[in-house]
């Protein structure tokens, strides 16, 4: 199932987005370039700064490391150098999770991983704030189990049923298949690692082959659910269609 | 001509060293790294890219303290002090685990063994479940005054000192190191005759075998459940004296030598007073046992072309662009100029083959698939020096 992603909910705000995947439920927003306080401010490149508020309570260290992944990684995809001395806000609150969440047994900032992440480049990509590429992530778990095979972005439900969990990785590709981000925790060997990566790349980036405009977008009812990159696609396209209806129309 | 082009070179270069690093950090490591005409480069701390800082150990230096190290990994100097609280467990909490403790308990561990993975005679599920509920093992991370200039005093703890908590206990409640069995206050029950005899060597052991017997017996289970009467909750204080990169590796070493030096005194429960009493006798304490090895290896990577890119192009022509290298253990002066770091955290003391418990890695795209392959294999070498390490200073590790 593809994430649910509605632009601009908030009005005020340069960019925002809000995304619902797996009944993950964040809302996104960036303010920037705006003015960066004194402290803060460095002479060759832009300060990033990443709000993350839970879905109940405050800020805890558990969110403090949260953001602190978040801010390595938007970093690397945000053009900091073109626009020094500002400060590029990006705050995201959580909505809501699925009650499972708590019960699944592994660390449940892992699973929050990939839809902040995809959250705050939602919001970046509306807010204009200059990037160097997009970013995708996914969340590959393995489970104990001989026979069941890892599993890719699963829903809750899923890793309930399919828990206990040998291994859970997040990965995250730049468009130019890069790995971002990976955090892997459990208990596995490289080459499960290496596979695990494999599909996640896959899952993330979209084929060197289909990089053509027609194909990808016939088959999209497809694809789309499959590849993070086509669904950002299809995400951007109909978002600009909405935007030129007044040139069509005429 | 030649005479006035060649005095201008030597005025940048005439500067102190100090000074040019701190004026621009970024050349002044490159130039480290690529001037050299060795064929492995030095750093600008004059280690070689893949050498790690020498490991120094010393345990038991806190007398208040149930476990205590002092470890040095280079300039980065960290106290580490374990002291263990009593958690009773009333009457709510011991509810929430009973079945945990009992049947659940004995049919994870059949499908452990079935699927060849064995992790002592515990599950692996309900142990994370009752330390992490519970909260038994409550790390804290605390940057002295002075440890590092960018700490400023007097201020809440830094994003940056909580990250390394949140980092840190994952690590403990992912690699598991402490099993819950050793934190639990077990009390056999009072129609049984062990009440006193659980003094043993290993009271545990024997409680641990009391409760699998009842497990096997349906009719006895009520009994069994009321058995752990509390839980040692162990509070890992982490103190650094001194910052120079490498928090986490260095943090951690602290925390494993200090835990492996750690004696919980013997807790019973007394039937007459109703509470638990721990004994006088030091000869009763019993040392905590770790499970497994796990060793955290941090690596910065350093690109040429990196945030001063134009500045790099008239340094070194004859590398192309985009040079990379990948630094061990980072000091903080290279933490400063490098924006991706890896952390691999590898055991290869539970099993022969060597285990990944987890990677982390943040902050660029150097690093694929084929560098990772390379870290790893760095890793599994310092997993070596460490158990070198620690086998020196403690023997709770063999």
């Amino acid at each position: 199932m593809a994430p649910e992603a509605l632009l601009s909910p908030l009005h005020r705000a340069d960019g925002s987005a809000t995304y619902t995947h797996n009944r993950y439920s964040i809302l996104g927003a960036v303010n920037g370039p705006i003015e960066v306080q004194r402290r803060d401010e460095m002479p060759e490149e832009a300060t990033i700064e990443v709000n993350v508020r839970p879905a109940v309570g405050v800020g805890s260290p558990k969110e403090r490391h949260l953001e602190t992944l978040l801010h390595s990684t938007l970093r690397s995809i945000i053009l900091v150098r073109s626009i020094p001395r500002t400060l590029v806000q990006i705050t995201l609150q959580i909505r809501s999770l699925p009650e499972e969440d708590a019960m699944l047994g592994v660390n449940t900032s892992l699973l929050i991983l990939p839809h902040l992440l995809h959250t705050a480049l939602l919001a970046l990509l509306f807010s204009s704030v200059p990037l160097r590429a997009i970013v995708t992530s996914v969340l590959v778990a393995i489970p104990f189990t001989k026979g069941a095979g890892p599993l890719l972005a699963p829903s809750a439900k899923e890793l309930m049923r399919a828990k206990p969990f040998k291994s859970i990785h997040v990965f995250a590709f730049s468009g130019d298949r890069k790995m971002l981000l990976n955090e892997s925790d459990g208990v596995f060997g490289f080459e499960e690692w290496d596979e695990a990566c494999e599909m996640a790349e896959e899952v993330c980036c979209k084929e060197e082959g289909g990089v053509g405009l027609g194909e990808g977008m016939e088959v999209d009812g497809q694809s789309a659910t499959e590849n993070l990159e086509q669904w950002l696609r299809e995400v951007v396209k109909s978002k600009v269609e909405r935007e030129q209806r007044w040139r069509v129309a005429t | 001509m030649a005479s006035t082009a060649t005095p201008p070179p030597p005025t940048p270069l005439s500067f102190p060293r100090p000074i040019f690093a701190a004026l621009t950090p970024h050349p002044f490591l490159h130039a480290h790294l690529s001037a050299s005409k060795q064929k492995q480069p030095l750093r600008a701390n004059g280690r070689t890219a893949h050498e790690s800082r020498q490991l120094g150990v010393n345990t038991g230096s806190l007398t208040h303290c149930n476990g205590s190290a002092v470890v040095r990994v280079g300039n980065t100097a960290v106290v580490c002090g374990v002291r263990a609280e009593i958690l009773t467990a009333e009457e709510g909490t011991v509810d929430e685990f009973p079945a945990s403790s009992n049947t659940n308990g004995g049919d994870e561990d059949e499908d452990e063994e079935e699927n060849g993975y064995r992790n002592g005679a515990e599950d692996e599920r309900e142990r994370y479940k009752e330390i992490s509920a519970l909260r038994l093992l409550v790390p804290n991370v605390e940057l002295c005054t002075g440890s590092t200039p960018a700490l400023l005093p007097g201020n809440a703890p830094s994003a940056f000192a909580q990250t390394l908590v949140t980092r840190i206990r994952n690590l403990l409640l992912s690699t598991k190191v402490v099993g819950a069995r050793q934190l639990r206050i077990v009390h056999a029950g009072p129609d049984a005759s062990l009440g006193g005899d659980t003094g043993g060597p290993n009271p545990n052991r024997e409680g641990d075998e009391v409760m699998r017997e009842g497990g096997e017996g349906e009719g006895e289970m009520e009994i069994h459940e009321r058995l752990v009467k509390g839980y040692w909750t162990l509070y890992i204080d982490t103190m650094f004296i001194s910052l120079d990169g490498n928090a986490l590796d260095a943090a951690w070493l602290a925390i494993l030598s200090a835990l492996s030096d750690t004696r919980l005194p013997h807790a019973y429960f007394d039937d007459e007073l109703e509470m638990i009493l721990c004994s006088d006798d030091a000869a009763r304490a019993k040392k905590l046992e770790l499970a497994g090895l796990p060793v955290p290896s941090t690596f910065a990577v350093f690109e040429s072309d990196g945030r001063w890119g134009e500045d790099d192009d008239g340094d070194g022509e004859g590398e192309g662009e985009g040079k990379s290298w990948v630094l061990s253990d980072p000091d903080t002066f290279e933490e400063s100029v490098c924006q991706e770091s890896i952390t691999v955290v590898v055991d290869c003391s539970t099993s022969t083959k060597a285990q990944i418990r987890k990677i982390e890695k943040s902050g660029g795209g150097v690093v694929d698939r084929e560098v990772m392959k390379m870290l790893v294999k760095r890793s599994l070498e310092r997993w070596k020096e460490w158990k070198k390490t620690l086998s020196t200073n403690s023997r709770a590790f063999f």
